[in-house]
Parts: C-alpha cells; structure tokens; sequence
C-alpha cells in the first residue's frame, strides 16, 4: 500500500523517503493512520524528511554511527575473542509522541512506580499485601530475588526504586507494560546519545519541532540521589558503583558518572570500616554517603549476599543496615519485577492506591497454576514463555517463531517447574519507519522511559526507544540485533 | 581524586611517553639510514634496542655489514617489532592501546577532547600492520603518532583543572621520561663508549631524539663533543627532554598531590635526592673513562623504577590504616 500524501492525494515521488513505505495492519504505526494519512503530529517530520534526498539521510546515519564509535558510546559483547566493543545503531528518524499520550504516560509511570515501592516497603515491612491475600506469600519470599535481609531495613522515604526503567509496547489496544525493570535499569545513555546525534544531523528539522529537552537527566538523577543521603542537608559524596570495563554497560556507568560529577567506583575501591563506607582517595579514605549502584544484589557485598563474589565490598550491608550508607536501588527490589508478580501489579495498585491502575499490563498466563499451565502447554506454539526472573531476552521461548523441537524441549523445562515459567500472548508491537535500503520501512519498536524517585518523583520526557532493525523481528534488545532511536516528546 | 581514577591518569602519562619515545626512536634511525654507513646503521639499532631494554623478537640482533640490502630488510623486520609486534609489551601500538584503555577506564575523569584524541590515535592503527606504511612514507606514519600524543598532552595542558589528576598525568608521564632518557644515555655510552672513536653523527642523532640538536649547537657553537652532549641531556633543566627537567616536574607534581601526607614522604624525599643527585654529584667529565657516568646513569634508572614503588604505595594501594590516618 503506497502512503500517499494526504492534502494532495499525489502519489508519492521516486525518491522520496516514504515513496515505497507500506504499513501493515496487522500492526499499529506510530507514523501513519489506518488510512495510510500520516498523523497529525508526524506530519511537520514528513514533510522536512521529505526535502531530504535518501541519500543525504543515509550518509548522515552513517556519520552518526562513526561518531559513535569515536566517542567511544560502545558496548561490549562477549565472545570467544574477549569484550568486543559495539555500538548500538541508530536509526535516524525519530519516533514521535504526540503531547497528550506523553501527559498519559507520565501519568500512568508515576502511579506505577508509587505503587511497586509502596508493595516493596510492605513486603520487606508489615506485610498486610499478603496477610490480605492479595498476592500469595510463597510467590513474594519464595521469589529468588527477595532479600530477607532486608527485612525491617529503614529505608530512606520508603524509596526502595530510585530508578526505574520500564518497557512499555504500542499495540492497537494502546500502550501496555511489558516489564518493570527494577535492579539496574540501563539505556538512559543511548536515549541521550541518540538525541544528540539526530540534534546534529537534523538540526534543521529539529529546530521545526518543538522537542521537550531531555539533557537534564544527569542533574535530575544526582538530585534524586543526593535526597537519599543519610546526612540530610549536607552536600552528600555520591559514587556510583559499576562492575568494571568489561560489564556491557561499562560507557553507561562513566556517562552518568560524568553527567553527575561524581566519582566512578568499583567493589575493591570501596572500604567498609566501623560501620561507615569510605573511597579510596589519594588523599587516603573519604566518606561515601550514597550509592548508585549498577551492580546486582548478589555481587554488593559477599558477606551478606553471596560469598563467593570478589566484586563486593565486605561490610557494606552492615553500614546500609546501620543506615550510615544509602544504596539505590535498594537491594532486594527485584523481587518487584519478577514476571510472575507482574501480573500482579494492576491488583497491587488498587490495594495500596485505591485507584484503578492508568497503564494495563499485558495479558499474563502464570504457569505456577494449573489452568496457566495447561493453557500454556496447549498454545505454546502461539505463545511467548519467559523465565520469571529472566532479561534481556534470554531464557524465553518465542512460540510462532520456534521449531517444533524447540518448542518440545521448552514444554519439558515447563512442566519440570512450572513456577519458573509464564506465558504472554505473541503482542503486536507497533512499528514506526526506519532507514532501509530503498527508503523507508516499518520495524517494531517499543520504549523505556526513565522514573526517577527520592523524596519525589521525576521523569525527563523521553525514552529509550528500541527497534527490531530485521525485517519482521519483534526482539528489540541490543545483545540480539536490536537498534535504537531519537524519542521526541513534543511540547503541546 | 580517587585512587585508581589517579592511577590510570599515571599509566596514560607513562604509555603514551613510553609510545612517543618509541616514534622519536624510528623515526630518527630513518635519518641515520638516509646516508650514513651500515655499521653506524647497525650500533643505532644496538643502542635503541639496549635502550628499550628489549632483545628482538626472535633472538639477538643480526648484522650483516657487508650487505647492505640485509640491513634494509632488517629494518623492516625491526621497525614492526617495535611497532606492531602484539607480543612486544611496550610496541607503539600497544601502547597506545594500553594508553587508550587506561582512559577507558576512567574516562569519567579524562576531558572529553583528550578521550576523542587518544580514541582516534587507537582507532588509527588498530587495523594497520607494518607493510601499510612501509609501502608508502614510512616516517610519516611516526609524525603522525608522535603528533597524536603531542596534541594529547596539548590539549591536557589547555583544557586540564590542575588538581590531582593532572598532577598524576604528569608524574607518569615525567618518571617514564627519566627512566627511558637514563637508559638510553647509558645505552649510547655502550656502544659509543667515550674513549673510543667517535663522529659527530653519532651524537647528533642522540641530540635529535631528545629535540635538543638546536639548543645545544646554540650554546656549544655546534662542537658535538660526547661529554658535553651527555651533560646538557641529563643535567640541563631546560632542556625539555631531559634527565633533570624531568625530575623537576616529578619533584613539582609530587609536591602538589602529597598535601603534607606522612605516607608521600618517601616518594618526595626520594624525588628530592634524585635532582640533588643531579644538581651536586653528578660525576666531572673525564675524556678517558665513563663509567661513573654510567653508574651514575644506572643509579637514576633504579631509582625512578623505587620512586614508581613509592607513589604507587602513598596513593594507589595503601592499606586501609595507613589511609584512615590521613
């Protein structure tokens, strides 16, 4: 179906960037109606990307690629060679959200989160959430993620989530959670990267917009931390706590680092002495007041988590425990986003805000009970089955995309656990136009917007939007072909 | 500034001398074998390679003086062990590549102009292997390098907030300066030792390695006599590259990081001596003998190799008492 322009009812030129662009209905498009008219909002886009030859679009793809590379905005990939440093591609055209839904998802985030770190206080605290039946007790602390060690931890302003990022998919039906993610949400830097690059090289079709600003995130996340330091007014020493160079998301750590001014540390630079945490300075041993840590649970301190880690720092737990120490996210806030207990989020919002939940979660099979597994079993092949504490697109099978052998062996690990294991329909996500050969074509996307909470909640409008760049892939992750985009929320 | 933050400031100081060294090296053995005879061609690569501390890959170095095509292929063969060879610690590429790394590292600390610059240098000659740039200029490419790391520590002197992590960029670079002039003056006294004959290219290609060719015809009427030569490159504090103006930076930039902690003690005390060392004991010239020359020079060497010890034990990895007490 060739999108024609929508005044002039004119077939679109040869050459043009959308001349050969065919939507699939099948599939909500984030650029075009039903009808093949471009959207209101995306119409201003269209005609400035239209100006452009293909050419010239692609050639400025691919500087913003290089530039990549030189500014070192990698990650790695581990294979047989050691680390490799990658990008992630970018796609030039942005994904546009129109004022009104950006309002909506604001809205929808900012309950959401209220809600996740209201169950976190409750779970680690009195908790009413399962003495009240509202989530079942062996689902919370049976979950590999709870922390029993946090167990009557005083935390600041019952922030347990500081930084949340959640993967939110488009379908015809709107927009729908598709996870929470909870411990060390990453991708933030690409958001950033990506509008720099496109401000750069489409800065005229840019200046045409009017672009909500996201280049505050930096300021916004060291405020957000500093109001979790256990020295109130003082201006706290924040550090943020990464795993090391060879952790994929390694330029991540030192951007945000950077974008705050503080200090990049690791587990061996950290000291935990008399219940406080110090730095290793060349100026000998300096306080630490919070931490933002980009490292899992496990690996935090191997006395109170596992002990087998070199990563950690003996006694930081303790020092966190005797509330001389702020670590965000809290440790223990995993067992929040676990898949299972995500089809327990909109019930989860109703007990503890009394309000009906704004962003609706996808539809969930839980296969811990026996109507879920059956159902699951019987339609594997129309299915998407995820391990409850999976990510990054590991650990899942894709039904309609698997063999017959595959889907056999899965169907074998289900019914050996089945409370590892839920399922969720094969979603349509929506597409938007991405740079292929030829001109444009539609690729499934979806986005990560960033929520930031310390004594309040923060968002910067936009998001991490990620694409399938293979034609007809619905897997969106960089570890597996993905890409990303510039995301501009228009200011209304 | 945190500890390992000061650290990868000091290995990028100390790689990327260590990697401009290494380009005012070959680069200068390309002039010696523009016009001067083989045996000159052959104790200049004897010197470099005693300098460097290094044995080619693949055993000692072989001469053929009678045949002067050998020695053209021979520097082929050399100038890619110094340059590309991966298994060569301290080839220019790997320097750079360590250099780079250390960056990497810390880049939350390295201005954003100084990461582009050494990120480009990598990127450079990540992918090239000596026949690249033998088939053309081959001494364009160590312009190039050298360039690179020039523009480097440019930008660091325009662009760097002098506090700690300047200071540490400056103490790697500086120690590495002092230990590798030490070893390649003495290196020169080896295989031009005093006594012996001698022609003045011999040390105006010691001169032109360490950018002092000008400097010193200036104040010697360009008389290349070796003692005098020797003297200004260790002993003359303006001389940029060398042995005593190094030290003066080492002594300057220990100074401003220690901030009077006992744990720094050493490492200033030992800097301290090493220019007093300099300034009063440096042995008078004797035309017929250089070994106090030489033991001298090696004394130096041992001691920058202690002072690397002293820093890396006052600021990197002290133990957690000693830093509690600051």
């Amino acid at each position: 179906m060739p999108v024609e322009q929508a005044e002039s009812g004119a077939p679109a030129e040869e050459g043009h960037l959308f001349a050969g662009y065919e939507t699939d209905p099948a599939f909500y498009d984030e650029m075009f109606d039903a009808d093949g008219a471009p959207r209101a909002h995306c119409r201003a886009l269209l005609e400035s990307l239209g100006e452009t030859p293909h050419a010239e679009i692609a050639i400025m793809q691919e500087r913003a690629e290089r530039s990549f590379l030189h500014e070192g905005i990698t990650f790695s990939v581990y294979g047989e060679e050691g680390a490799l440093e990658r990008i992630i591609p970018i796609d030039i055209i942005p994904r546009i959200i129109a004022a009104e839904e950006w309002d909506f998802l604001e809205r929808g985030l900012r309950q959401r989160l209220e809600a996740l770190n209201l169950f976190l206080a409750d779970i680690y605290g009195p908790g009413r959430v399962i003495a009240d039946g509202v989530i079942p007790a062996d689902m919370v602390r049976g979950c590999p993620q709870f922390r029993i060690a946090m167990r009557g931890v005083e935390v600041a302003h019952s922030t347990y989530v500081s930084v949340c990022g959640t993967d939110l998919v488009r379908t015809h039906d709107g927009f729908l959670v598709l996870e929470d993610n909870l411990r060390v949400p990453s991708g933030v830097s690409y958001m950033l990267a990506n509008r720099a690059a496109v401000k750069t090289s489409l800065r005229n079709v840019f200046r045409r917009h009017k672009v909500r600003g996201i280049e505050d995130y930096g300021r916004l996340l060291r405020r957000t931390l500093a109001e979790l330091s256990p020295r109130g007014d003082r201006d706290p020493t924040i550090v943020l706590l990464t795993p090391g160079v060879y952790n994929s998301a390694f330029y991540e750590h030192m951007f945000l680092a950077r974008e705050m001014g503080i200090e990049l540390v690791q587990g061996s630079d950290l000291v935990a002495r008399n219940g406080f945490v110090y730095m290793r300075t060349t100026g000998g041993l300096r306080r630490v007041d919070v931490i933002y840590r980009r490292i899992d649970d496990d690996f935090l301190d191997p006395l109170a988590f596992r002990p087998d880690s070199v990563l950690g720092t003996p006694g930081l737990f303790n020092a966190y425990r005797l509330g001389n120490v702020a670590i965000a996210n809290a440790p223990g806030t995993g067992v929040a986003d676990d898949k299972s207990v995500y089809a327990y989020v909109p019930e989860i919002t109703r007990y503890f805000l009394n309000e009906e939940p704004l962003l609706a979660n996808v539809e969930t099979h839980l296969c811990r009970n026996p109507e879920g597994l059956e159902y699951t079993l019987d339609n594997l092949d129309k299915l998407v089955v995820k391990e409850v504490g999976g990510s990054g697109g590991h650990g899942m099978l894709v039904g309609p995309h698997a063999t017959r052998e595959e889907r056999e062996t899965f169907a074998e690990a289900i019914r050996s656990d089945p409370a590892n294991y839920i399922s969720q329909p094969t979603l349509d996500l929506s597409c938007a136009p991405c740079l292929a050969e030829g001109g444009a074509a539609p690729r499934h996307v979806d986005l990560r917007p960033f929520i930031l909470r310390g004594q309040e909640t923060r968002l910067v409008p936009g998001a991490f939007c990620r694409v399938a760049l293979t034609p007809g892939s619905l897997v969106v992750n960089s570890s597996q072909g993905g890409g990303g985009k510039d995301l501009w929320v228009l200011s209304g | 500034m945190l500890s390992r933050s000061a650290q990868g400031l000091y290995w990028i100081g100390r790689y990327l001398e260590r990697a401009q060294h290494g380009c005012r090296l070959i680069a200068d053995q390309f002039e010696t074998m523009k016009d001067r005879p083989v045996d000159e061609i052959d104790k200049n690569w004897r010197r470099l390679y005693q300098g460097l501390g290094r044995v080619p890959l693949g055993g000692e170095l072989r001469s053929n003086l009678d045949d002067e095509q050998f020695m053209l292929v021979d520097a082929y063969t050399l100038a890619d062990d110094l340059t590309f060879e991966p298994a060569n610690p301290d080839s220019i590429r790997n320097c750079l590549a360590n250099a780079r790394e250390n960056a990497r590292q810390v880049r939350n600390v390295v201005d954003e102009d100084l990461w582009s610059c050494l990120n480009l240098a990598f990127l450079d000659l990540r992918d090239i292997e000596i026949p690249d740039i033998w088939k053309d200029r081959p001494n364009e490419f160590y312009r190039r390098t050298e360039d690179a790391v020039r523009t480097f520590f440019g930008i660091a002197e325009s662009n760097m907030y002098r506090d700690n992590g300047w200071q540490f960029l400056q103490l790697g670079r500086f120690v590495e300066r002092a230990q590798l002039l030490a070893a390649l003056i003495d290196a020169q006294l080896t295989v031009y030792p005093v006594g012996g004959p001698q022609a003045d290219p011999d040390w105006l290609s010691l001169l032109r390695i360490c950018a002092a060719r000008d400097s010193y015809g200036r104040l010697h009427s360009m008389q290349f006599d070796p003692a005098a030569v020797v003297d200004f490159l260790v002993a003359d504090p303006l001389v940029s590259r060398s042995v005593r103006y190094a030290v003066a930076r080492i002594c300057e930039a220990l100074d401003a990081a220690s901030a009077g902690r006992p744990l720094a003690f050493e490492a200033g005390r030992r800097a301290g001596r090493l220019a007093a060392l300099i300034d009063y004991d440096w042995p008078n010239r004797d035309p017929a003998d250089d070994e106090a020359i030489r033991a001298t020079l090696r004394a130096i060497g041992d001691d920058c190799r202690r002072l690397h010890d002293d820093i890396d034990s006052a600021y990197f990895s002290y133990g957690i008492e000693e830093g509690a007490d600051a």
